[in-house]
């Protein structure tokens, strides 16, 4: 598959700087729109727009720190294909830290309204006293800073370390950027998985399954690829990145398929335990969600996460499809909405959906805020690591 | 190794593995059907070379794994839910509490598609067989060590001794020879 003695031939490409400048202040826009509303709404109806903020940040969270992990996999892997598409990757990664402030908001001012717990006096409630150790607020604050460093931390050094090459085309960078991401992994891997627990799993803190940090990460790591292959196409016909062809395609459709039966496995091992068992404090998880309305989304769950997208991934053809891909890709980005839907906000309508102008507000607010930041950073640098010593390697690819 | 035998095609040896890609790409574009390469280990984009196309492989390992899953959909609902339906861990087992035979329906399809890859693959590749015309070709063994061989068989409708003779000689083919089934 290497061939290190060709050259790649590819000169740096710039996205439009104009172009990025009015995308950017359109999310901006966008964001500061969401931001109005749910300022209102904080005001308002602080327990709707508690529950909303935290799908719209986890949502944009979830997004962000998938891409940090195929950054990481890429590195810890040494791998070679996607160093075309990588630092899309990285400006993904590269919001993490700024989303941190999104986090205020929740942590301040709703915290008792969404973690029951936080209000809870120590032995009124002899099973928190259990978990007193874990869920106080010290300890809960001390957990959100850390996830941030950790995760922002990682996210930082591979991005810099990346632009770093751009500029020296110094191969010492890809070996520090390896020895990173093999550190970055186990950090991912808690960070994620203690957030998950922490703000979604604590929404319900008498309810626990040792299933959730990998069911969240697998939600993650899926869509993060295939909002990947929705930026890549989106550059590729505003002109930019011709050198990503089929077998590029071929392989992101790959890793969108592993995911996505990745997550039913997981999804699946879950639900299977639980209703196995029929234990009351762990069941009431599924039977909030098989309330009423709640249950005709939670069957659109499986059907659209799973059984919609495998058929079409299965193939190779429709992975070499860009087209199909990124419809295939635009689903998957949909199933992630409803899946931390249905986690989040049947903690707060218990008896059925109900919609609000908030849900649609939050998600604004943090993605509109996000999106304005990856077009800011996207004219900085070479679409592509221009200078990594084996480009070309991905630019010749073969499946 | 006489010489009344059948022929079965002519051997080549060559340089190196890139000499060994340029010649196949020469034999495809020739519009050879029925001839092969052997190599120390596999080499990427060799498939293209030789202008082999999709493999036939993944086809036939979905029906596999189709038949896999229907019969472990019938295995587990046809004794439950119609011959012997019973409640179990307080479960009457229904079209709904399919969940609980999932583990084996997953198995069973991941089992099939195994068992299909393996025995599709081995009929596709002729194994296993207790011997082969090239073994005939006393530099043949070559090839698990340092040698990158192309041999072109004679039931292919181009071949002919003297010009595909000429033809390998002429793409950087040495010790071009005659194999005897």
């Amino acid at each position: 598959m290497s061939h290190s003695t060709e050259s790649s031939h590819l000169s740096a490409e710039h996205f439009d700087a104009p172009a990025a400048k009015k995308l950017s202040s359109l999310s901006f826009g966008i964001s500061a729109l969401g931001l109005l509303v749910s300022a209102f709404g904080l005001f308002n109806s602080r327990e709707q727009f508690a529950f909303s903020w935290l799908f719209g940040f986890v949502l944009v969270f979830t997004l962000c720190v998938g891409a940090l992990f195929w950054t990481i996999l890429h590195h810890a892997t040494d791998s070679e294909w996607g160093i075309l598409v990588r630092r899309q990757m990285e400006n993904l990664a590269g919001i993490i830290p700024a989303l941190s402030v999104f986090f205020l908001p929740l942590l301040f001012l709703c915290a008792p309204i969404l973690w029951k717990w936080w209000n809870v006096a120590p032995g009124a409630d002899p099973l928190l006293d259990g978990k007193a150790a874990f869920l106080n607020h010290t300890f809960f604050s001390l957990r959100f800073v850390l996830y941030f460093v950790g995760l922002g931390g990682v996210a930082m050094v591979l991005v810099s370390r990346s632009k770093a090459q751009d500029e020296d085309g110094s191969s010492a960078h890809t070996f520090a950027m390896r020895k990173a991401a093999i550190i970055g992994l186990p950090v991912l891997g808690v960070c994620l998985t203690f957030a998950a627990v922490d703000w979604l799993m604590g929404l319900d803190y008498h309810w626990f399954s040792t299933m959730w940090g990998v069911y969240i990460f697998a939600g993650a790591a899926g869509s993060s690829m295939a909002l990947l292959v929705l930026i890549i196409t989106g550059l590729r016909n505003s002109g930019y990145l011709k050198a990503v062809n089929v077998e590029h395609y071929h392989v992101m459709g790959k890793f969108m398929l592993a995911f996505t039966v990745f997550w039913a496995y997981i999804g699946y091992s879950q639900y299977m335990l639980i209703w196995y068992a029929n234990i009351p404090e762990e069941t009431i998880y599924f039977k909030i969600r098989a309330t009423e309305s709640w249950h005709i989304l939670s069957t659109l769950l499986v059907v659209g996460r799973f059984f919609i997208p495998f058929p079409f991934l299965l193939f190779q053809s429709t992975k070499k499809n860009p087209k199909v891909l990124c419809f295939v890709a635009a689903w998957m980005i949909t199933m992630q909405i409803l899946d931390l839907y249905l986690i989040v906000l049947p903690s707060l309508h218990q008896t059925g959906l109900a919609v609000s102008v908030y849900d649609f507000a939050a998600v604004a607010a943090v993605g509109g805020a996000a999106a304005g930041l990856f077009f800011k950073r996207l004219p900085m640098t070479c679409l592509f690591p221009k200078r990594d010593p084996r480009l070309a390697g991905s630019v010749n690819l073969h499946n | 190794m006489t010489h009344s035998r059948k022929v079965y095609g002519l051997g080549a040896e060559f340089e190196s593995a890139a000499a060994l890609m340029a010649a196949a790409e020469k034999i495809r574009d020739t519009g050879f059907s029925h001839w092969d390469v052997h190599t120390p280990f596999p080499i990427h984009g060799m498939d293209k070379a030789m202008g082999l196309g999709k493999s036939k492989l993944s086809a036939v390992v979905f029906v596999g794994g189709l038949m896999g899953l229907l019969t472990g959909v019938g295995l587990v609902t046809i004794p439950s839910l119609y011959i012997y339906p019973m409640i179990v861990h307080g479960k009457p087992y229904t079209w709904a509490t399919l969940p609980a035979f999932f583990p084996i329906i997953f198995e069973l399809t991941v089992l099939f598609s195994a068992f299909t890859a393996v025995a599709t693959m081995l009929a596709l590749n002729q194994l296993p067989r207790f011997h082969h015309p090239v073994f005939n070709w006393d530099r043949f063994t070559k090839f698990t060590d340092d040698g990158f061989m192309m041999v072109i068989e004679a039931k292919d409708a181009k071949f002919s001794e003297s010009r595909t003779k000429a033809l390998l000689e002429e793409i950087g083919g040495k010790n071009v020879t005659l194999i005897h089934d």
